[in-house]
């Protein structure tokens, strides 16, 4: 089995906020489904970010959008190098987002991450896998 | 910008049982990144992973506790190649623990049916035909 693409849905508050907060991080906007309902983020051609407001989200579930004081899912996401990675997190940041853990070098993997505008959290990492190490 | 990989990270109580059913769905499983505490699921080799954490596991990552299974933060759409592989997805994962919380959706230029996995998590399997899209 194997999909094609993905639509990562998550709820928030403000649709106009969370569009132009997005695109601060340099991310492209589908704007064939994308109203005052919903945006949806490209973050490439075959996976996607659907913010939906709470009250459309909520139309597609029984159980009840959470306060942000909990978490049920973290997003990681790869980019192209290091740069890119903190040039993200630092805009994120810049943008009203928070930073969450310190960044981390693991070598072969590097990764930084923040909370975003609407509370969801995102790792994002470049990884080089040639540097992987060998497993004993 | 353009991200490379996603990874979508789920806290699960029994990563043995949730390792079970995303196989009997016919996805492959990356053991490199796969232990007691922790099973990576390749949805699209080299781009779309799953990685079910066990939720002592997930803690370590957000300084928020896990959501109870109560509440939705996430809905997950995935895209296959056709409407069978749609059905088939969704009957297999109820016969093997899942539930249903919606009914089938056609909409013509997308067909959409939807499970509840074994930890609680929502998918939303879809397939979409672009060239039905309705002309706007």
């Amino acid at each position: 089995m194997k999909i094609s693409h993905i639509y990562v849905n998550l709820p928030v508050k403000d649709i106009a906020k969370t569009k132009e907060f997005w695109t601060q991080l340099g991310f492209k906007i589908n704007e064939q489904i994308s109203d005052e309902k919903a945006v949806c983020v490209i973050l490439n051609e075959n996976m996607f970010v659907m913010f939906l407001t709470e009250e459309f989200f909520q139309t597609f579930s029984e159980r009840p959008v959470p306060k942000g004081d909990t978490t049920q899912v973290l997003i990681t996401i790869g980019l192209n190098s290091r740069e890119e990675v903190d040039n993200v997190v630092n805009t994120a940041v810049a943008n009203g987002a928070t930073q969450h853990e310190e960044a981390q070098d693991h070598g072969w993997m590097y990764q930084n991450s923040f909370w975003d505008i609407n509370g969801h959290g995102w790792n994002v990492m470049f990884t080089d896998i040639s540097q992987i190490p060998l497993q004993p | 910008m353009k991200i490379n990989q996603i990874y979508v990270n789920l806290p699960v109580k029994d990563v043995e049982k949730t390792r079970e059913f995303w196989t009997k769905l016919g996805f492959p499983i990356n053991e490199q990144f796969s232990d007691e505490k922790a099973i990576c699921v390749i949805m699209k080799e080299d781009h779309i992973y799953t990685m079910f954490l066990k939720e002592e596991f997930f803690k370590t990552f957000t300084d928020r506790p896990i959501a109870n299974g109560e509440t939705t933060q996430t809905l997950l759409a995935i895209g296959v190649n056709s409407r069978e592989e749609v059905d088939d997805m969704v009957r297999t994962a109820i016969q093997n623990g899942g539930s249903k919380y919606s009914e089938p959706q056609d909409h013509g230029w997308m067909y959409q049916s939807s499970f509840s996995d074994l930890n609680g998590h929502q998918w939303e399997v879809m397939f979409a035909d672009a060239s039905q899209f309705p002309a706007e």
